[in-house]
């Protein structure tokens, strides 16, 4: 069969509820959808790299973005930075219940990291959702 | 910081491509470098546009 055909005749299979489960939990916590497969080396490094991005953003004075646009600034743009924060899960949810790591203080802004930090935070999630991804297809079998 | 932010990337990009650890190290490898290279060429093309 030619390798267009193989990939269509693979896709036909419904994909199990776990591995739907499984891919939740993974955004939900950075690394816990590998940790749970039993791939532990995929689930230290790609769930440590998002942890790390994640505390040393913070360290460096960074902070997450919410719908709450600053004065002069719309609401509208606050949108694509949140959802990338937002793939760190339940460290976007945690902080944001905490109220800690959203304020755009003046003071935290004149920080000569605080952009460097703003950019790792981004990271963090930008690659949970890559990480989800992987513990997802883990699951459902198209990657060893 | 590059430097960080190209290695947190490349850690990850290298663990979930590939099939074995010895092709997953060179990849990773690969993007670090790649992610480097990109942004020195995009900091100097930035660096002589008349911004002010």
């Amino acid at each position: 069969m030619v390798k267009t055909e193989r990939m269509h005749a693979g896709a036909a299979e419904p994909i199990p509820g776990s591995a739907w489960l499984i891919g939740v939990l993974a955004w939900f916590i950075p690394g816990l959808g590998h940790l749970m497969q039993n791939r532990w080396g995929r689930g230290l490094l790609m769930g440590g790299a998002v942890w790390l991005s994640f505390i040393i953003g913070f360290a460096m004075g960074g902070h997450m973005f919410d719908l709450n646009a600053p004065e002069g600034s719309s609401q509208i743009l606050q949108v694509p930075p949140m959802i990338g924060n937002l793939g760190t899960g339940a460290l976007y949810i945690v902080s944001w219940l905490l109220g800690y790591g959203f304020a755009d203080d003046p003071q935290q802004a004149a920080r000569a990291t605080y952009e460097y930090g703003n950019m790792l935070l981004l990271l963090a999630g930008l690659l949970n959702y890559l990480t989800m991804l992987d513990a997802f297809d883990i699951a459902v079998g198209r990657k060893s | 910081m590059m430097a960080l932010w190209a290695a947190l990337a490349a850690v990850v990009f290298g663990a979930m491509t590939k099939d074995t650890t010895q092709e997953r190290v060179i990849y990773g490898f690969k993007v670090f470098a790649e992610f480097m290279v990109i942004g020195l060429v995009l900091a100097w093309v930035l660096y002589f546009i008349p911004w002010s």
